[in-house]
């Protein structure tokens, strides 16, 4: 096995809340690696720490009110990321990890021209010259597929439609070649023409440039089509990891499965169209107060005296070809007789 | 056949352009939102709209309630014309309509407990008042699955879910007929949105509502509507009961839109088409048929660029907008 490109070991990030009165525990002992090359689906709804965990790789928490935990462990091409001085960490930082955002219209600085944001990068890791750079950027939204960037590159952001701007926001993110893109629910904010659109165009520059994708999604479907493996969270913690194959075709954590159940398929077989959907009752839990042994118990259709004790570690299902390909947070897999269907 | 409930023919609404400097200057264009849009729906029944930002669906919604006052066009509810009524009689009438919004953030008033929300509708139109006002919203919250605890709770005291069943709670404590939800559950997590959707199915069952679902997640709309229409700039392109439309799509806009939605199934190998280009702006719409510029139909002629198409019966029930309807994608 090649040694992962990313290796995030045991992240805990904390926030300390507005009133002083709690810790929000919004990432919570988070591990997964990522080999390069590989895209990487990292799924959950919100409050789940999906963010929190990317922001953490780059290393942009605010602090105060956030605290990356002594004991965190996040590894780039064997470097520790968050021992590094900001110096060297500026280095990675937008030049071998890059990160494109939910919201292409915040993300952008409306006083610039995307070709200024763009060449930004080129300049300041690559020491291009300013004639260079432009000459980048203009090659840059070619490659993402904007026409006439010969005169886009001169536009402002407010000059162009969403999906124009998150064309932008990769260029900008992909102009210095990283390695790592870290791309935080990169099409949620468009319409379903335009997210096959800039799926399409994410597929196409992996494949181009070989370079690892970590894609923090909330929808299932997303996942599906561009993750090679997926790893789902809820309340701070990976519950359940595994090849995107065996995790849509065997969803151990009840979490995972009660998802699945939840969204409405285009692809449902006419007898369940009109029935109810299976939603997971109850909702997420405040990061102040997680509940007591595993985080799920409280909504969970499964969960015995065991789950409301102890806390389960992640477990191997099995099934891979090596072992910890699937791992699942559940005590279910030390007793599967009690899955018992809908109880 | 029942005669329909609600009842839209021709509607229009054209937003003036904005003057640029400060209203001195040249003005801009007109925005055509909604452009002759007609459509029914029959009692006790649900009438997806579908489309994607900017095709006027959510105008289509407050052009109905005349929360925006129509241009042109009639609207019906229970055979009551909407549009020529005056305040007084259309004050009545919004007992019988009302409207869930998207945002649950943005449509409760946050110095106000749930309460008093459900309250001022009960007073307003002297529904209740007192020991039976009271038990009425006790009622209410129930049934939208709220512990009567929360009423004296404030909106940023509850979950999204939990304030998009106080929107519900209030649109419902009047009783009315008819509904109008605007994206009611796309701010929501997957598995909240499943409760509400649950919960919109049950109450429509049990209080025989007509609902205008509006939405742009075409597997939601699948899911809760028995007729779809999908609109492009201002316009329905096609219309259709949801399995024929779903199982069939004759407009290939409506084509490509399904083919776009990601299905949580990798083993799924779908076509999908991905349409070029963004949705062109309903200030300057493309002349013709307004979806010529995107439109992958291998057929598309000088006629798609010169001859707007018909909203016309393609096959029994499904309407379609397209010069080659009869040969869809």
């Amino acid at each position: 096995m090649t040694e992962p490109l990313l290796r995030v070991r045991d992240l805990k990030t904390y926030f300390v809340t507005e009133q002083g009165s709690g810790t929000a525990r919004a990432v919570d002992g988070v591990s997964f690696e990522v080999q390069p090359g590989e895209t990487l689906g990292i799924v959950g709804e919100s409050g789940c720490g999906k963010t929190v965990t990317s922001l953490s790789i780059l290393r942009l928490i605010p602090e105060p009110p956030g605290h990356i935990r002594p004991g965190s462990f996040i590894e780039f091409e064997g470097r520790n990321l968050l021992t590094l001085e900001p110096r060297d960490l500026r280095a990675i930082r937008g030049n071998q990890i890059a990160m494109i955002f939910q919201e292409p219209m915040t993300s952008l600085n409306p006083v610039f021209t995307v070709g200024d944001q763009i060449a930004e990068a080129a300049i300041v890791h690559q020491r291009l010259s300013r004639r260079a750079a432009r000459t980048r950027a203009i090659e840059m939204l070619r490659l993402v597929g904007i026409p006439d960037p010969e005169e886009r590159v001169d536009h402002y952001p407010h000059q162009m439609s969403g999906g124009m701007r998150q064309r932008v926001m990769i260029a900008m993110a992909l102009v210095c070649h990283p390695k790592l893109l870290i791309a935080d629910e990169p099409t949620t904010a468009l319409d379903v023409t335009i997210q096959a659109q800039i799926l399409e165009l994410l597929d196409r520059l992996q494949a181009e440039l070989g370079m690892a994708v970590m894609l923090i999604t909330h929808d299932l479907g997303v996942v599906a089509g561009s993750a090679d493996r997926v790893v789902v969270m809820y309340a701070g913690q990976v519950v359940e990891q595994a090849t995107t194959a065996a995790l849509f075709a065997r969803p151990l954590h009840p979490y995972t499965e009660g998802l699945l159940a939840s969204v409405p398929r285009l692809d449902a077989p006419p007898a369940r169209e009109h029935g109810r959907l299976h939603g997971i009752p109850g909702q997420v839990p405040a990061a102040t107060a997680w509940p007591e042994g595993c985080r799920f118990h409280p909504r969970c259709p499964y969960a015995w005296d065991r789950c409301r004790a102890e806390a389960p570690p992640l477990l191997d299902a099995g099934g891979g070809a090596e072992p910890g390909t699937h791992t699942v947070r559940c005590w279910l897999l030390t007793d599967p007789r009690r899955r018992t269907p809908h109880p | 056949m029942t005669p329909a409930l609600v009842d839209v023919r021709g509607l229009v609404k054209h937003f003036p352009g904005e003057r640029r400097l400060l209203g001195l200057g040249p003005a801009r264009a007109v925005v055509r939102a909604v452009d002759g849009v007609t459509f029914a729906i029959a009692p006790g029944q649900t009438l997806g709209l579908v489309g994607e930002s900017g095709c006027g669906k959510s105008t289509v919604g407050r052009v109905i309630l005349r929360l925006i006052e129509p241009d042109a066009g009639r609207v019906t509810i229970d055979g009551q014309d909407v549009v020529t009524l005056g305040a007084r009689a259309l004050r009545a009438l919004r007992r019988r309509m009302q409207i869930v919004f998207q945002d649950p953030y943005g449509s409760l008033n946050p110095r106000m407990t749930v309460h008093q929300m459900l309250a001022e509708p009960l007073a307003i139109h002297r529904i209740a008042r007192g020991a039976d006002a009271e038990r009425r919203i006790a009622a209410l919250l129930e049934e939208v699955g709220l512990d009567p605890s929360f009423a004296q709770s404030y909106p940023h005291e509850l979950s999204g879910g939990q304030r998009q069943r106080v929107g519900i709670a209030r649109a419902l404590s009047v009783e009315p007929h008819f509904l109008v939800l605007d994206e009611p559950v796309s701010a929501l997590d997957v598995s909240v949105q499943a409760q509400v959707l649950n919960l919109l199915a049950d109450l429509q069952q049990r209080r025989r509502l007509t609902y205008l679902f509006i939405a742009h997640d075409l597997a939601v709309v699948k899911h809760i509507a028995d007729q779809v229409a999908v609109m492009y700039l201002g316009k329905i392109v096609e219309r259709a009961p949801a399995p024929t439309l779903y199982g069939g799509p004759r407009h290939p806009y409506t084509t490509s839109l399904l083919s776009a939605v990601p299905v949580p199934d990798p083993k799924a190998q779908r076509q999908r088409i991905v349409l070029a280009g963004d949705v062109p702006s309903p200030a300057h719409p493309p002349p013709g048929c307004p979806f010529h510029p995107r439109c992958p139909h291998p057929k598309k002629d000088a006629r798609c660029r010169t001859e707007p198409p018909a909203l016309r019966e393609v096959a029994p029930g499904q309407l379609a907008a397209c010069h080659f309807a009869e040969e869809p994608l």
